[in-house]
């Protein structure tokens, strides 16, 4: 029943269905992906979140409940405490050794210079490489008496490195296989970003007579950013996530191994070994608190550097 | 007379359609699909299954192979949804998992019916690994046994006797000791931090336990923390690498780094096809311990069939082949592994005529069943991480070996 | 007109040790991959012989590949993971470019939430994922089937998250415009906006491509059959003996590998030089 109102009250009347218009539209182009989240992702989240309130029976039957017990367990636990350490310092040093490489190679490979295809192709190819190769290539070339690595240093005069068994230098080990791995990855969304920034900008600033570091701090990184911005969240959710890596360099046997040892490999070991889901999903929920901790944290600060237009 | 007439071929119907719908039952064809994690025994298999086809042309064996940690993932997640695979193989770290938990098929009535399998002819030893509470879960398949591997060209280089079944842990030592060079290019033994291939022979072999008879730890035994202080001692004193990764052990001994290391008889296809080994090394039985107890560990996988197969009968039929005398002999004569029948395991030694394999068959006699419990996996790490220290001279080896023991009884009672 | 010139060469001198760096980093990148190659044409002896050890095979074993090829039905491998990674490309791109839209242009009750959502679904290892996904299509009676393949991908939101930043870079006058002329949302999005995320969509495609083709563990559990396996079960069977054959898994590798490769080598020139706007951006 449409009542004949006031002008004001008219055009009020006019905004709202514009905007439910929109809300509808909104709706309809996210429900795929969303219903698919959440019948995939989210209730198989909230599975393992109600799990790590059981002592897990053997085939998802005779599960027994305990309550907050895993987690009472996990604090207490000294090997899950190695494995956040372990997790936190990988993160670190991986995102920002990984992101300032490609920022480097991104600007260095989006001007003017030859083969910048050949360059970005195999810079690319470690990312395509399969877990399998790359174990075994880099186990060899991290072999103590045999490997590549150890054969250059005391060629050089230096003594050999452990590098797997050596709890100092295992981490480092593990660090560069990731970096190595997916500096490609970084390197590519970086390129793309570069390349939407306009040259007139660059153009302009030589003219003004600034100098190319100058340019890369006042134009290229802000305009940038909102590519940084994404790169850092999923550099950083992907780091937290570490396993096939150690998984398959460094055993339970090895001295490495508390020094190394990352929250998904010992989630692995507890649901796919030890068959203890419950434990294991305990651990998946502090690494999710984890990651969501520093998301949040990363969200907020997005105001402070991203710019968007 | 009518009626017996009519009674007689009524029943003469019945009969016939009986054996129609038997006969029909029987040639549908169906298809048993056969799990395991090794391609180089899954290649050779795939003979004795188009064997197998050949004599039951309506039963058709598809053969899966995944890797040894995806297999146990993919099986677990396929007996969460219940749909395992109708055949497959069976290890004695994981068979109370899944035995006790009704995931597997109790073979006792099958077994008992049938005529050509027949338990008395596996060693004791294996059928106890797959009998839970009195049910046989899994037919044992083969065995494995732990032999001593050493390097003929550098025993001649130094001049010494090779190995043989006289020797005890006094002329391992001996012999470690002069094949070890002072600059660190040659080490005469490789004790790398391995329990089945390494520790585990030792402590038996000084008539030590791992796990006793009623389910406590035996790490804590004299006898025990002996066996693994002379096995780790090779490494305190330089006799031996530190090695920690398994892989490892093998690429010691074939890139000429060790001269001698204890290896397992499922290295055999890869020893066979590298040329160094080939070229240099032989096998023989371990060495005796110091009051002339000799042990091998000795672990054997199995058959099992899934508890939801849809083809029970098929599916029996293909593992009793398997079982038999004929199928063992023929799994042993290609090279597959050394087949669990008593008696047919000479006719895997034919496969491998490179190498003094019968040193493996001849020390089943002696050799010690690999220890287990319900959660093996659980207690084996833990003690792994517990000994890494001792192993490396960094800690003390009797208050490790303790630890080992109080942390491998909660693990144990609490399973 | 100096100063130019004295600009120009100061760049240009730049150049040779700016290359120098650059193909040292090749270097370090595309080894292991040489090395895998080299592998592949290696006997098993030389493959663990380290000492001493020699780069390349005295005889090239090209016969390794004919081995690996003959034992596992590469031809229907290849079929079964490229129909997963097609499929699961149409549908990162078509879902997510929508919703990617929707969470960076329009204003709704719960965006928020919704995006949170999307965004917890990265932060969660994908080893979570594998049971559960696995008894769902069990469930549904669906395993061994190509549906079975692209299930965990049927919706992305890594892509969700990518084009959403792709379009709040995008300036905002076009679709102001787009709307004055009377377009509504949808059109707006088909018409205007979408086209100008070209890069962006090639740079989805291709990351979901990759991730799809790396995506090891789930193939294996759920399609076990060995007419509807892909090439990551090749992998993991060639890898999975007790003594690996390390030549025949390179071999394997590379064959694996060498699609994936051509793909991007393809694709890299599409999203990067792909067509720039006037002030468009990431």
């Amino acid at each position: 029943m449409r009542l004949n109102l006031g002008a004001a009250s008219a055009a009020r009347e006019r905004v709202s269905a514009a905007k439910r218009n929109e809300w509808y539209w909104a709706w309809g182009m996210i429900a795929p992906t969303i219903i698919g989240l959440v019948v995939l992702n989210i209730v198989p989240i909230f599975q393992t979140m109600y799990m790590s309130f059981f002592k897990s029976g053997a085939f998802g039957k005779g599960n027994t409940f305990i309550g907050l017990e895993n987690y009472r367990r996990l604090l207490a636990d000294a090997q899950v405490l190695y494995a956040t350490r372990n997790t936190l310092i990988y993160m670190v040093c991986v995102v920002l050794i990984t992101t300032v490489l490609a920022l480097l190679l991104a600007v260095a490979l989006g001007g003017r210079i030859k083969g910048k295809g050949t360059y970005r192709t195999i810079y690319f190819i470690p990312m395509v490489a399969t877990p399998a190769a790359v174990t075994l290539i880099w186990r060899w070339l991290y072999n103590y008496r045999f490997g590549l690595l150890n054969h250059m240093l005391s060629s050089l005069g230096i003594t050999p490195v452990d590098w797997i068994d050596n709890p100092n230098a295992a981490m480092l080990s593990i660090a560069m296989v990731g970096i190595w791995s997916t500096v490609g990855y970084s390197m590519v969304l970086l390129i793309a970003g570069l390349q939407e920034i306009p040259r007139d900008y660059y153009e302009a600033a030589q003219i003004d007579g600034a100098k190319p570091v100058r340019q890369f701090l006042h134009i290229t990184l802000p305009l940038v950013s909102p590519t940084l911005f994404f790169v850092l969240v999923t550099s950083v959710i992907a780091a937290m996530q570490v396993f096939d890596i150690v998984y398959m360099m460094i055993g339970v046997t090895s001295p490495s191994y508390d020094a190394t040892v990352s929250l998904v490999y010992l989630f692995y070991n507890n649901s796919f070994k030890y068959s203890n889901k419950g434990y294991g999903s305990a651990i998946i929920m502090i690494l999710l608190a984890m990651i969501l901790l520093i998301t949040a944290v990363q969200q907020r600060l997005q105001k402070k550097w991203v710019n968007y237009m | 007379m009518r009626t017996k007439l009519i009674s007689l071929l009524l029943s003469m119907v019945m009969l016939l359609s009986l054996c129609a719908t038997a006969a029909y039952a029987e040639a549908q064809p169906v298809t048993i699909t056969y799990a395991c994690w090794d391609s180089n025994q899954a290649a050779l298999l795939q003979t004795v299954a188009d064997e197998f086809h050949a004599a039951n042309p309506n039963i058709t064996i598809d053969i899966q192979v995944n890797g040894w940690s995806d297999y146990w993932t993919a099986l677990e997640a396929a007996a969460t949804g219940g749909s395992l695979p109708d055949t497959f193989w069976m290890h004695s770290n994981n068979i109370y998992y899944y035995g006790a938990n009704n995931q597997l098929m109790d073979l006792s009535d099958y077994i008992a019916k049938s005529d050509l399998v027949d338990l008395n002819n596996f060693p004791e030893g294996l059928n106890a690994i797959y009998n839970i509470d009195g049910k046989q879960y899994a037919v044992p398949k083969d065995y494995d046994t732990i032999a001593l591997w050493y390097n003929k060209t550098l025993f001649d280089a130094a001049g010494i006797n090779y190995p043989d079944d006289t020797w005890t842990w006094d002329d391992l030592r001996a012999a470690a000791k002069a094949l070890t060079k002072a600059d660190g290019s040659q080490y005469g033994f490789c004790a790398g931090l391995h329990n089945q291939e390494g520790y585990y022979n030792f402590v038996y072999q000084n008539g030590g336990q791992i796990i006793t008879a009623d389910k406590k730890s035996g790490y804590d035994q004299d006898a025990t923390i002996a066996g693994v202080k002379e096995y780790f001692s090779y490494v305190w004193e330089g006799l031996s690498p530190a090695i920690y990764d398994d892989k490892a052990r093998g690429e010691a001994i074939q890139n000429g780094l060790c001269a001698m290391g204890l290896f397992g008889s499922w290295n055999l296809s890869g020893f066979a096809a590298n040329d160094f080994m080939k070229a240099n090394f032989d096998c023989a039985v371990l060495p005796a311990g110091p009051d002339g107890i000799r042990s091998s560990i000795f672990n054997g996988l199995g058959n099992a069939i899934s508890a939801t197969c849809a083809h029970p009968d098929e599916a029996w039929m293909w593992v009793e082949y398997l079982s038999t005398e004929a199928g063992q002999k023929r799994q042993a004569e290609l090279g597959i592994a050394i087949s669990a029948f008593n008696g047919t395991a000479d006719a895997w030694t034919a496969a491998y005529t490179g190498f003094n394999v019968k040193c493996y068959i001849d020390m089943v006699a002696y050799a010690q069943i690999r220890p287990y419990s319900n959660q093996t996996s659980i207690w084996e790490d833990k003690a792994y991480e517990l000994l890494k220290g001792a192993y490396a001279g960094t800690d003390d080896l009797t208050a490790a070996c303790t630890n080992v023991a109080s942390m491998m009884n909660e693990a144990l009672m609490a399973e | 007109m100096r100063q130019k010139e004295s600009q120009r060469h100061r760049i240009r001198s730049l150049h040779i040790p700016m290359h120098a760096v650059l193909v040292a980093i090749s270097v370090v990148m595309v080894f292991p991959f040489v090395w895998m190659l080299l592998t592949s044409l290696k006997t098993v002896t030389e493959s663990t012989r380290m000492n001493p050890f020699s780069f390349f095979p005295q005889v090239s074993q090209w016969v390794n590949y004919a081995t690996v090829w003959q034992q596992n039905n590469f031809f229907q491998l290849y079929l079964n993971t490229f129909a997963m990674v097609i499929l699961r490309v149409v549908c990162a791109l078509l879902f997510s470019a929508m919703a990617a839209y929707a969470f960076a242009r329009l204003h709704f009750p719960g965006k928020g939430f919704f995006f949170g959502l999307v965004l917890v679904q990265m932060m969660v290892p994908t080893q979570v994922f594998v049971i559960p996904q696995y008894l769902m299509i069990d469930g549904m009676g669906l395993r061994n089937t190509v549906f079975a393949l692209v299930f965990p991908g049927l919706v992305s939101a890594f892509g969700t998250f990518l084009l959403r930043q792709f379009f709040m870079g995008l300036p905002r006058e076009l679709e102001e415009s787009a709307r004055l002329d009377g377009c509504n949302i949808g059109q707006t999005f088909v018409r205007v906006m979408l086209p100008l995320t070209h890069s962006g969509l090639t740079a989805l495609a291709v990351f979901t491509a990759l991730f799809a083709f790396k995506d090891l563990m789930w193939p294996l559990v759920v399609n076990t059959n060995t007419d509807a396996a892909t090439l990551s079960s090749a992998l993991s069977k060639i890898g999975s003996s007790y003594s690996v054959n390390y030549p025949n898994l390179m071999a394997a590798s590379v064959l694996a590998v060498v699609p994936m490769l051509l793909l991007y080598m393809v694709f890299q020139r599409q999203f990067i030089e792909g067509i720039a706007t006037s002030g468009g951006k990431l």
